[in-house]
């Protein structure tokens, strides 16, 4: 059985070397229809990668904690609390990389030259300084520290539309937990660029216990506690796991595509994009292969019928042909998913824009630049799927040459015996 | 009285071709019996129906109606997969284009049918070892189909379709691509191994080189057997009509 395995293997293999240049053509399509994809998949899987994390680490985490109602109206009023505990069991996870307690209040910044409508961030300066890449984007001044009080860090726009510079002061004007309107003076210690305009134009970043003085929350309440986990990849675990052990009455866990449902489509959009392109080159590379493994069958009917007539069975003819189609797919497809690996390794380093034109901060998701540098995610498991994909793809074309080989007549192949 | 085996037997085998009121017959009431050990050969002009006969004698098509036996067993029953085991088991094929697989060597090619019985590989070896030395084709082993010459070619196919032992050879028009010298070369090794291994062959034919090695002759005419020559003196009168 196996001898008679192993000449059927050999006879396959030689069989598609009978004509070489063939059979190189069709081996190149394949290579290049799994190496493009492979290609894509790498370097726009690192993109959304890199802006998943980065976006969790500076917003509020993978997965966040807030209040129930707070998704459908981010008001300062809806706040949770009794954090302190649920932050410690947190911490003490293994999955959990880091939390970060927010207060977030939405509010006016008045200067002399005018008023914009601003989202405070309160955050512990030195947790933001060891997840978040904003402290790197300071581009005047400094960033946080604990203890800072009134010392704020702004976007360049906005301190561009409000006309403050690091040292100057701006009025905030929100309401607090009970609903009253409260007024105070912050002194912009720092100045960051994003390349988002909503970043840059919007946000602000303060102390947390200056947000809780403002909105009047005690140090055991915060608008969210952000969870950064160690792998993004199993957040939606995570979130299951934490909502029913930890979650509290008015409380839930959401995952970052619940907070950020903008991002979260985008990236689903151009996946969904990606996955088209592939299928679109699955179709051409199939279509040339067809023709390979349809020509390479029908011009050795002859051949199949004098060996159906020594008494090779159909089933083993069959089994020829789908070894060949098996060879195509084992030596191509790990050769493109290489190939496609390779140039993305390649690729590495060298900033987009470089190569599409533009400059930093052209590109954006959700209202969230995106980082240019090329950082290609070599994530085994998907390269592998791509990969499993076009082999099972190059396997469906031995169907109609099986079928044909069923329908051989040994008589009218050989003419005579 | 006859002691030999019936190898083939066939009662009033009729087949047809077509649908309708558009029939072929290409035979017509055929009854033959080929006994063990023959060296019989088949002739006619063409349509007369010799492929045919020979494509229901090796399981490769079946008749319209009648009775065909191999062995005793009765075609008409089989399924094509017992008609594959039967054939890989008991029935020798070489074919006038010698159809052997282009990818495999000689050596390879010999070896293929006993690999399909799952003959374990030292065995394989001395059969077929065994044969290339007894067919004059030591040396040729490892060459290609496209290496060797129309009479080597034809020499493997041989090989490879009595390294088996089996029952019956069928051979078809086999020296029309080669010539005359390689052909009665061709004609000596098979009587040789009709006489050594009791080998059964069944030739169709135009060849009167043949004609002359067998010791019977049917004939066939439209889709009929006319005639059967088995003394040697008729079938020396025959090839010389």
């Amino acid at each position: 059985m196996k001898s008679k395995l192993l000449m059927i293997i050999k006879i396959g293999w030689l069989s598609i070397w009978r004509n070489k240049r063939r059979t190189l053509i069709s081996l190149f399509s394949i290579v290049i229809g799994t190496g493009i994809p492979t290609f894509f998949v790498c370097i726009a899987w690192g993109f959304y990668a890199g802006l998943i994390d980065d976006v969790a680490r500076l917003m509020s985490g993978h997965v966040t904690y807030e209040h129930v109602d707070y998704r459908n109206s981010p008001s300062n009023d809806l706040w949770v609390g009794d954090i302190q505990k649920i932050n410690k069991t947190l911490n003490s996870n293994a999955e959990v990389l880091s939390t970060k307690q927010i207060v977030n209040l939405q509010g006016v910044a008045h200067t002399a030259k005018g008023s914009v409508g601003i989202s405070l961030m309160g955050i512990e300066p030195s947790k933001e300084i060891a997840i978040s890449f904003l402290p790197e984007s300071i581009v005047e001044g400094e960033y946080l520290s604990e203890g800072d009080g009134r010392w704020v860090i702004v976007g360049n726009k906005l301190a561009e539309n409000l006309n403050v510079n690091v040292g100057k002061k701006f009025v905030f004007t929100t309401s607090d937990i009970k609903g009253e309107l409260v007024e105070e003076l912050f002194r912009v210690k720092g100045i960051f660029k994003t390349g988002s305009k909503e970043i840059d134009g919007h946000f602000v970043q303060s102390d947390i216990e200056l947000a809780r003085m403002v909105a009047g929350l005690s140090s055991n309440d915060v608008s969210q506690l952000g969870i950064i986990v160690k792998n993004p990849d199993t957040h939606e675990r995570f979130l299951r796991e934490m909502q029913k052990t930890l979650a509290k009455k008015n409380g839930v866990f959401l995952s970052w595509q619940q907070i950020m449902p903008d991002v979260a489509t985008t990236i689903h959009m151009d996946r969904t994009a990606i996955t088209s392109i592939m299928v679109l080159l699955v179709v051409i590379v199939l279509f040339t292969m067809f023709s390979t493994i349809l020509m390479s069958t029908l011009e050795r009917k002859r051949e199949f019928a004098s060996l159906l007539a020594i008494g090779t069975q159909q089933i083993e003819l069959k089994l020829q042909i789908f070894i060949e189609t098996i060879i195509f797919g084992l030596i191509a497809c790990p050769l493109g998913s290489l190939l496609g690996v390779g140039v993305a390794k390649w690729t590495e380093g060298y900033d987009m824009m470089d190569v599409v034109g533009g400059k930093a901060g052209d590109m954006s998701v959700g209202g969230f630049g995106m980082d240019t540098i090329i950082t290609p995610l070599f994530s085994v498991p998907l390269i592998l799927q791509i990969s499993i994909f076009f082999f099972l793809a190059v396997q469906l074309l031995s169907v109609l040459p099986v079928y044909l080989i069923s329908r051989i007549s040994i008589t009218d192949e050989l003419r005579s015996i | 009285m006859n002691t030999k085996r019936e190898i083939v037997s066939l009662h009033n085998v009729i087949k047809n071709y077509g649908h309708g009121k558009i029939i072929t017959k290409a035979l017509r009431e055929i009854d033959l019996k080929i006994l063990e050990g023959e060296f019989s050969a088949m002739m006619g002009p063409s349509g007369s129906g010799k492929s045919t006969l020979l494509n229901i004698i090796g399981g490769l098509d079946k008749a319209t109606s009648g009775e065909v036996k191999f062995n005793g067993k009765d075609f008409n029953i089989l399924s094509n997969k017992a008609l594959s085991i039967m054939r890989r088991n008991h029935i020798g094929f070489v074919f006038q284009n010698y159809n052997l697989l282009p990818v495999l060597t000689a050596y390879e090619n010999a070896e293929y049918v006993l690999m399909l019985q799952e003959i374990p590989i030292s065995q394989r070896k001395e059969k077929v070892m065994h044969l290339f030395q007894e067919m004059g084709l030591e040396g040729l082993e490892h060459r290609f189909p496209r290496e060797l010459s129309g009479g080597q070619q034809q020499r493997v196919a041989i090989a490879r379709a009595v390294v088996t032992d089996p029952l019956l050879v069928l051979a078809d028009e086999i020296t029309a691509n080669v010539d005359s010298e390689t052909a009665q070369s061709l004609l000596e090794l098979m009587k040789k191994l009709n006489k050594n291994n009791k080998t059964t062959f069944l030739f169709s034919t135009h060849d009167p080189t043949v004609i002359k090695f067998a010791k019977r002759v049917i004939v066939l005419k439209d889709g009929k057997i006319s005639h059967e020559h088995t003394s040697s003196e008729n079938i020396e009168k025959y090839t010389q009509k």
